[in-house]
């Protein structure tokens, strides 16, 4: 077995549809500028729809066009929301193969780094094991929520992200960037949970959160292991720590915006080791990109452009015109 | 009235009132002092244990991604853990083997014959040699290591090296449930003559090479 694979030779079964993680890096460089961003997204609308074909983000794309996306990620998970049930679907989906994808990142830490010392192999097969049940306890979500895996595309983008070929700026990715993100996802899930009364999800999610402090931590220790006495492969993995939550970030979607459907879990993040310093660098990394009034303004741009090619190809074939009927529950 | 003696004194008269019983005689222990191994080639053993856990638990934390079968994955997720566990307790057996704390040496391959088994074990790669993965580590390696352990905890000294027993019985429970769990795993991906073919011409062949260089201690007759 070679050592080091790429993001897109993960296996899936055939129920998973891989989305091109160029759509990913896409919404982790938006500009705050609603040309640009109409622009962009018109420029990978085939990408995109090609992704979501045979998933039921298919609906969404039919009815919002290339920036469904958008409307259905950009948006904080609020109970009462008419779309909070297809949010929370994408979210949870978006979870569960981000668990599947850290579970093979800590699988892989084990095999492509045989020299490293016995703690770290010791600490990465405990993470296989934790991520395993993150997998099970997420499927079990998906299905209390309505959902199923391969609902929607997979972006395999946190693994192409986090899983450096060097084991300082592997662990610096997976276990403090990736992990990271868990933590603020997963503190909005808990919130979401309590507001909305359901103590199942609110108990499984604690206890998938207390597991990743100790990622984080795995993370924090192994980073200073790595590049003790080597303060520039210190600052690179750094470095890559911080490119890794830019990318993470989404375009401020994660961030410590006002308006930011995943707050920064500062509290969590302390807990887990992150350094105020290191916590103030993120909330400054991630506060860049489009402000919702941008994505709004662009969002219904695309859209009206959508629902014209739509029904300028009907008439051309002689079909009747429009955008046809939104999907149940889909963002306003 | 005086107080009963609890210990004796100095004087032959001066002894206490307690009947005399051997360490063994409650209740009566019926083993004996031997065993096959001396500390020496125990120590030897478990650095051939840890080196095999050693690498099952790189070996299948590889293979996560490259295998398909959601339940496979996180089937394996908890097997990489206990197989990891097991190799830190063999490693931590060492040095109540006079075997040193270097764990650079922690780990060694009973013979080349047996490293080069374990990098065929390690082999497959491919999202559709899920049979090829499980049958080499369910069907052969992980029970000829269920046999070595029962062997070595009956052959070794049961009282002199009791904490090898422990460790070895520990390792079995689980490898026993690995196995099971591999069992059920290919008897259902295995659903047609052509793919149980598969899954015994791979066991076969590395039966064979098992065989060959005598296994994880090299002693295999």
């Amino acid at each position: 077995m070679k050592r080091f694979i790429s993001h897109d030779e993960l296996a899936r079964d055939r129920r998973f549809i891989r989305q091109n993680n160029a759509l990913t890096t896409v919404l982790s460089q938006l500009p705050d500028d609603v040309d640009k961003v109409v622009e962009t997204f018109e420029s990978i609308d085939a990408m995109i729809e090609k992704g979501v074909r045979g998933t039921e983000a298919e609906p969404l794309y039919e009815d919002y066009g290339p920036a469904f996306g958008l409307v259905t990620l950009n948006e904080p998970l609020r109970p009462d929301d008419p779309a909070a049930l297809t949010r929370l679907r994408v979210r949870m989906h978006g979870i569960f193969v981000g668990e599947l994808q850290a579970l093979e990142g800590a699988g892989r830490s084990l095999w492509d780094f045989p020299d490293a010392p016995w703690e770290f192999k010791m600490n990465m097969a405990r993470q296989c094991w934790d991520e395993a049940r993150h997998v099970q306890i997420y499927e079990k979500l998906l299905e209390h929520v309505g959902a199923y895996p391969g609902m929607f595309p997979e972006s395999t983008f946190l693994f192409e992200c986090a899983c450096s070929d060097d084991p300082s700026m592997r662990v610096a990715g997976v276990n403090r960037g990736l992990e990271g993100l868990a933590c603020d996802v997963f503190r909005d899930m808990i919130r979401y949970a309590e507001e909305s009364g359901d103590e199942v999800m609110k108990q499984a999610v604690d206890f998938v959160l207390a597991d990743e402090l100790t990622h984080v931590r795995f993370g924090s220790e192994w980073v200073r292991e790595f590049t003790k006495d080597d303060p520039e492969r210190f600052e690179r993995a750094q470095e890559f720590r911080r490119q890794v939550d830019k990318q993470f970030s989404f375009g401020g979607s994660r961030s410590d915006r006002k308006d930011a459907a995943i707050p920064i879990a500062r509290e969590v993040r302390q807990e887990a080791g992150f350094t105020e310093q290191e916590i103030d660098e993120l909330v400054t990394i991630s506060a860049g990109g489009p402000s919702k009034e941008t994505i709004k303004a662009a969002a219904r741009i695309l859209r009206e452009r959508h629902r014209a090619r739509r029904a300028a190809r009907a008439a051309a074939q002689g079909g009747e015109a429009g955008g046809g009927k939104s999907p149940e529950g889909a963002p306003a | 009235m005086s107080e009963p003696r609890l210990y004796p004194g100095i004087g032959r008269d001066e002894r206490t009132a307690f009947p005399p019983y051997s360490a063994f005689d409650i209740p009566e222990d019926l083993r004996e002092l031997r065993g096959r191994y001396d500390v020496e080639a125990t120590a030897r053993r478990m650095r051939n244990f840890r080196y095999t856990h050693e690498w099952m638990a790189m070996i299948l934390g590889g293979w996560i991604a490259t295998i398909p079968e959601i339940p496979v994955k996180t089937g394996l997720g908890k097997i990489v853990w206990e197989t990891a566990q097991a190799a830190d307790a063999f490693g931590k057996r060492l040095p109540e083997l006079r075997a040193g704390r270097n764990v650079a040496t922690a780990s060694r391959p009973a013979n080349q014959g047996f490293a080069d088994l374990i990098q065929e074990v390690a082999a497959p790669e491919s999202p559709d040699q899920t049979i090829e993965k499980i049958a080499g580590l369910c069907d052969v390696l992980m029970p000829h290591l269920i046999a070595v352990y029962e062997a070595n905890a009956r052959a070794t000294d049961t009282i002199c090296d009791a904490p090898t027993i422990e460790l070895l019985e520990d390792a079995t429970r689980k490898l026993r449930r690995h196995v099971a769990w591999g069992n059920e795993v290919l008897d259902r991906l295995c659903d047609t003559d052509g793919k149980q073919e598969r899954r015994a011409a791979r066991a076969r062949a590395l039966e064979a090479q098992l065989r060959a260089c005598g296994g994880v201690t090299g002693e295999l007759p």
